[in-house]
């Protein structure tokens, strides 16, 4: 036990350390900033891989550790897609995950909103072309906000995140 | 104790009439068999106790337009002393069919059912037939890899379930998971078959990802595809793109230099270090242990920050190049990496103490999951699963690559297959890799960085190359196409072999211990479905 806490008080808070993102490459457009409006100050997302490559997974899990604590924000990571308001996809839409994808979708409630998240979701990346994948997320379902990098860095993926959250708060909500 | 001369003459003696030709391969050898013996020289070269040999590759080569006729590849690798040995047969022309060493070899089952998908050779005597790649929606006759297949014609669907082996009787029931899984994780399907709470069988139907990485090699330039190859599966970059230029390097008689062979080692090592990391913290917040996840995901970030760094990318993207790597480390940078890993070395062991301590810890992961020796060594598992069920595997030792015939790694090797071993192979190998850097630091050599390749291979020829990943072997098989473009590039990620063992080790155990066992084989999906 208190080698527990020797250790955690030895730590400290490592919160907060990590170089600031640039601004976003796809700005946020103005209408997924109204979309948001309703989820006030939280975002609860899904996360849906359709063929990523797992470098954009490791980085969103990246945002949960305690560096860089998304949850100070309100940002959750939700088991099931009933649960979200927001679905962040990742990676081209391969053949077998089409049909996956579009289930998921349908089964999010409204209000909802789409985050294409990395090269992949956005335009395929290196995986273009290929007769195993079916086009980028948006040819499948309707995207409202796209994160480009490949991957993006959590940094980056938070500034964008928080972005839709500071015109909350703008808002007075 | 048999090397691969020894092997060879012992297997001349018994099947002298079933061998057609004996040919080195860059220096490993080659025999090539007659297509209908060579069921019979597998199992001997399998089961013989003199050599023990193990699958670690099976491929194919469509070698169309040049000849019409497919080869088939078994790569062996013997026991005691991990020689290579290849068994090569042709189908000529229109032949389709050709004896499966399934029955036999337990570890050629997917292989071979990837043949069939990917090249609609149909192997006879195959015990599950079943589709692997191909989902039962993808339209019949289409086999990807065959080279009249257009790269770019997206498939059409057709109708069709997948049938699942069903076990049934009174109080069995199933339970599907997946695709779409609750954490941030790929996407699979496992479907449980339990009689209240012990799994009784469990089936893993993948191949969700499957984006045509194979067939995308073959749209690519030699040297133009290290890209590619790093986003077979992004958590092993290095891995992945230092394979493939190996592989590259031979065909092309390219002599790295001693400085880039160095920092190959280094990054190779830094990447183990972090996914070690990560995977140590997601085992314990898998048995509801949140404070080991924190302090490892803090840890893991710190070495990704240093990547970002030092290399420009937080998976080290970009570093491996064709002919050695894309970018220099001055001396700074170099103490600046020791210097980091000197101030995680003991604040990682203040953690090792706080997990060796927690009784209800190492309760969870005690004979949880075991996969054992035997059934290890049938599926001819390998890399840190390998290594925690006493199969004594390791590329950096085996065969060096990189630096490591400079500085040999020490393998860890663990017996009881537990989660528990799985585990501590992972924190007997951060200190390793650590130690390695450390002498890497100390002994790296000054001089350039890369040699650019100049000769164009000729069209046929093909070299393999292995890379001990932080999960495992990597292996690929790259074949000189016409002009420098690639006409065959096998990819395999421990994963594809590690995989099927998953569904022996939860046998027994309860379905709330699966996450926590899939956790510590940790596959990755992505270099699975390629």
């Amino acid at each position: 036990m208190f080698r527990i806490i020797k250790k955690s008080l030895k730590t400290g808070v490592v919160t907060g350390k990590y170089p600031r993102a640039e601004t976003p490459v796809v700005p946020v457009v103005q209408e997924a900033k109204d979309k948001t409006k309703l989820f006030k100050r939280s975002l609860t997302i899904r996360e849906v891989d359709t063929g990523s490559c797992n470098a954009c997974e490791m980085e969103m899990n990246a945002l949960m550790n305690p560096v860089y604590d998304a949850e100070r924000f309100g940002i959750h990571i939700a088991a099931s897609p009933r649960h979200a308001d927001a679905l962040v996809v990742t990676g081209p839409v391969t053949v077998n995950m089409e049909r996956a994808l579009k289930d998921v979708y349908k089964q999010t409630p409204d209000p909802k909103i789409v985050i294409a998240l990395g090269d992949c979701a956005i335009n395929c990346g290196v995986f273009k072309g290929s007769y195993a994948v079916t086009g980028p997320v948006e040819r499948h379902i309707p995207v409202d906000v796209h994160i480009s990098g490949c991957p993006p860095r959590p940094t980056e993926i938070l500034k964008v995140l928080s972005e839709l959250r500071d015109e909350r708060r703008r808002s007075g909500d | 104790m048999a090397d691969a001369q020894t092997a060879m003459t012992q297997l001349k003696e018994a099947y002298g009439a079933s061998i057609m030709e004996m040919t080195p391969i860059n220096g490993t050898p080659r025999l090539r068999v007659i297509k209908d013996d060579l069921p019979q020289v597998a199992h001997y070269l399998h089961t013989h106790p003199n050599l023990r040999g193990a699958l670690s590759l099976l491929w194919a080569v469509d070698h169309r337009p040049r000849e019409t006729r497919y080869e088939l590849c078994y790569l062996f690798t013997l026991s005691e002393r991990k020689d290579w040995l290849l068994l090569c047969t042709d189908l000529q022309g229109d032949e389709r069919l050709f004896p499966s060493i399934t029955p036999h070899i337990h570890a050629a089952q997917w292989y071979k059912r990837e043949i069939r998908d990917m090249f609609g050779l149909i192997p006879q005597g195959h015990p599950d037939l079943r589709r692997l790649i191909r989902h039962e929606h993808w339209p019949k006759g289409a086999h990807p890899l065959k080279k009249d297949f257009p790269w770019d014609r997206v498939l059409g669907r057709q109708q069709g379930e997948h049938h699942f082996r069903r076990i049934e009787g009174e109080g069995v029931f199933e339970v599907p998971v997946g695709p779409i899984h609750a954490g941030i994780i790929e996407p699979g399907h496992f479907r449980f078959s339990v009689a209240g709470e012990p799994i009784m069988q469990l089936e893993i139907h993948h191949f969700w990802k499957h984006r045509g990485v194979e067939k995308l090699f073959e749209q690519q330039e030699l040297t133009a595809a290290t890209p590619l190859a790093e986003r077979v599966s992004g958590d092993t970059t290095v891995g992945h793109s230092l394979a493939y230029c190996q592989a590259v390097e031979i065909l092309m008689d390219v002599e790295v230099p001693r400085r880039a062979r160095y920092l190959r080692s280094l990054f190779l090592e830094l990447e183990r270090v972090h996914n070690h990391l990560g995977d140590v913290g997601a085992m314990c917040n898998d048995t509801a242990y949140a404070l080991p996840h924190a302090h490892c995901g803090r840890m893991k970030e710190q070495i990704m920050q240093l990547n970002d760094r030092v290399a420009g990318s937080r998976f080290l993207r970009g570093v491996n190049r064709v002919g050695g790597v894309g970018i220099d480390l001055t001396r700074e940078q170099l103490t600046q990496i020791v210097a980091e890993l000197d101030g995680i070395e003991p604040d990682f062991t203040e953690l090792e103490r706080i997990l060796f301590a927690n009784a209800s810890l190492t309760d969870r992961l005690e004979t949880t999951g075991v996969l054992t020796e035997r059934t290890a060594w049938d599926h001819a598992v390998m890399g840190v699963v390998g290594r925690a069920s006493g199969v004594d595997q390791d590329i950096r030792r085996d065969h060096p690559f990189a630096a490591y015939v400079e500085l040999p790694p020490k393998a860890v090797l663990y017996q009881y297959g537990d989660v528990r071993a799985r585990m501590r192979v992972r924190l007997d190998e951060i200190h390793e890799s650590i130690r390695l850097i450390r002498e890497i630091e100390q002994g790296i050599p000054q001089g350039p960085v890369l040699t650019m390749p100049t000769e164009v291979p000729v069209q046929g020829t093909w070299a393999f190359s292995a890379v001990e990943g932080w999960r495992g072997e990597i292996l690929y098989v790259v074949m000189a196409g016409e002009q420098g473009k690639i006409h065959r590039c096998k990819v395999r990620d421990p994963s594809f072999v590690n995989w099927p063992a998953i569904q022996w080790a939860v046998l027994g155990n309860i379905i709330p211990d699966f996450p926590l066992i899939n956790k510590s084989f940790n596959l990755s999906y992505a270099g699975n479905d390629l």
